[in-house]
């Protein structure tokens, strides 16, 4: 039987966002988001029966939150709907009835000098002393510049349509006090910041920061009994095709993004023309012009056009259809790179009504297209009855 | 003669490199200058990056064989920073492209572009094989066609 609507993602807490070194350990981190998820949800340790994070390992996370026993435990890998979505089958299967799912974002020495510069950063830093591979690659982060390439090649995309996803995501983050990056953006500043990986430049990309967030994981029907409403999980996908190399990849329309669509599409009671909030992920913005695009608010190609015509230029901010805000959160760009477990925070509180000064007034139904091309492309769709 | 090198020689002349049992015969094929990838010896077909069997009639006789190294500038980026590299230096952007090759629709090989301005370099521009010595080793890289 379908998982659909009978799991429940019961509440979400956030530590917050900096883009710099935090002075903590990333396990204090994960503490801190879980304890405060734990107390929200009106629950005490000893109901957590399921752990599931990347960072730390739920070991370590359970002797560090003294939660006597669970019987499963996961440590998939990012980004962070895998982690929701491996918590809830775990909950419908009866492997376990209330999970605890973390994530500690931790700037880590191979991806900030300043990180680098911190001893205990160097030792908590996995691979750091593996030989590394010289630059020519498109591996890893590399490979969506080069996509960004094959974008402008292909569709004539400017820069300014990268842009576009950069303000909007810094003018949402002015009412998020969790975001690392919340000073207001202009066009211009973004035409005139430093390339990086031509064509993106330093606000294509999101920041390295230390924070974490927490959930809670449980039957729909346990969920009726916390302090928080539930938040119901209608479909999740983790989509995938054959050609999953960054250089390998056989187009802008044939990656798993589209199979995330596909599948959301056949197995989502609602689509884009319901919801209330969407979450496009943004760890690079051309990330987000790619979903905008196969998630079908507009043709292949259009979706610079598509938030220009969706602009609200007074609040420097996109409004589908005047309406449905794009990441108020301010996305990983501002939040900084929460490999989407920010996306899914914002999305439960907003769907709960807690949302404080971004609140969309009476969000029911959320969509969540997180990760990029390769093989990390995923989607879930939320609601709240 | 290269290819009497042992494992362990092999690892040492590319430190960095995430050498395989799957991919030591294309590291061993840099040493004399070839640019070897992996191609199923019963269908025919090309794969990359290097894979133990033909993902497409799972035959295990794979081997590694040489390409022309002729072909098409795929994707096309500049690295104004990047990791250390003998001889790399960002002041000028470095190139990095993806480039597809003559043998096969989709088959890529990742690399910079030697002796051409940045303005040169773009997608479609027709490039081929060439070599440079770094850290002492051969590594291949492209030219653009018609360039000397």
């Amino acid at each position: 039987m379908s998982m659909k609507d009978r799991v429940a993602i019961a509440g979400a807490a956030t530590t917050g966002f900096v883009a710099k070194n935090s002075g903590r350990s990333q396990v204090s981190l994960a503490a801190e988001a879980s304890i405060d998820v734990i107390r929200k949800c009106g629950i005490a340790r000893e109901d957590i029966d399921g752990l599931c994070g990347s960072w730390p390992s739920a070991a370590v996370l359970q002797s560090t939150l003294g939660i006597p026993e669970v019987t499963w435990f996961g440590n998939p890998v990012i980004p962070m709907v895998d982690h929701v979505a491996t918590a809830a089958a775990a909950v419908h299967a009866g492997l376990c009835e209330v999970v605890l799912v973390y994530h500690a974002a931790y700037r880590a020495a191979w991806n900030s000098g300043s990180a680098l510069k911190d001893p205990f950063r160097r030792i908590a830093t996995p691979g750091l002393m593996d030989p590394r591979p010289g630059p020519d690659t498109m591996a890893a982060a590399v490979g969506y510049t080069g996509w960004a390439s094959r974008y402008m090649h292909e569709y004539g995309a400017s820069r300014e349509d990268f842009g576009l996803v950069a303000i909007n995501a810094r003018s949402n983050a002015a009412r998020n006090p969790a975001a690392a990056m919340r000073e207001p953006l202009s066009m211009d500043d973004y035409l005139k910041a430093p390339m990086i990986r031509e064509p993106l430049c330093l606000y294509d990309m999101d920041p390295a920061v230390d924070g974490a967030d927490a959930f809670i994981v449980t039957t729909a029907e346990r969920a009726t009994d916390m302090a928080l409403p539930p938040v119901l999980i209608n479909a999740a996908v983790l989509g995938q095709v054959r050609h999953n190399e960054e250089d390998q990849t056989v187009s802008l329309r044939q990656h798993g993004q589209h199979v995330v669509i596909d599948t959301l599409k056949a197995k989502s009671d609602f689509w884009i023309d319901d919801i209330d909030v969407y979450f496009p992920y943004d760890g690079f913005t051309p990330i987000t012009l790619n979903w905008i695009d196969n998630a079908g608010w507009c043709k292949p190609g259009e979706a610079g056009a598509f938030l220009r015509d969706h602009w609200v230029a007074e609040q420097r901010r996109v409004l589908i259809n005047g309406r449905v805000p794009v990441n108020p959160h301010g996305g990983s760009l501002s939040e900084g790179a929460t490999q989407a477990s920010g996306h899914m925070r914002e999305a439960v509180h907003q769907l709960q009504g807690i949302a404080g000064d971004r609140q969309v007034a009476g969000a029911r139904r959320a969509l969540i297209t997180a990760g990029g091309f390769f093989f990390n492309a995923q989607g879930l769709t939320l609601h709240r009855p | 003669m290269t290819a009497d090198i042992t494992d362990d020689e092999l690892v040492q002349r590319f430190p960095g490199e995430p050498i395989t049992h799957d991919n030591a015969a294309h590291y061993r094929g840099r040493l004399r200058r070839e640019l070897l990838l992996n191609r199923c010896d019963d269908c025919a077909r090309w794969h990359a990056p290097f894979k133990p069997i033909c993902p497409d009639c799972w035959s295990s006789r794979v081997s590694a064989q040489p390409v022309s190294g002729e072909g098409l500038i795929f994707m096309a980026i500049f690295l104004h920073r990047g990791p250390a590299a003998p001889g790399v230096d960002y002041r000028t952007p470095y190139p990095v492209v993806a480039v597809e090759l003559a043998e096969q629709e989709g088959l890529r090989f990742t690399s910079t572009v030697v002796g051409a301005d940045n303005a040169g370099i773009y997608i479609g521009a027709p490039v081929r094989l060439d070599w440079i010595d770094r850290g002492g080793v051969p590594t291949p890289v492209f030219a653009l066609r018609g360039s000397s």
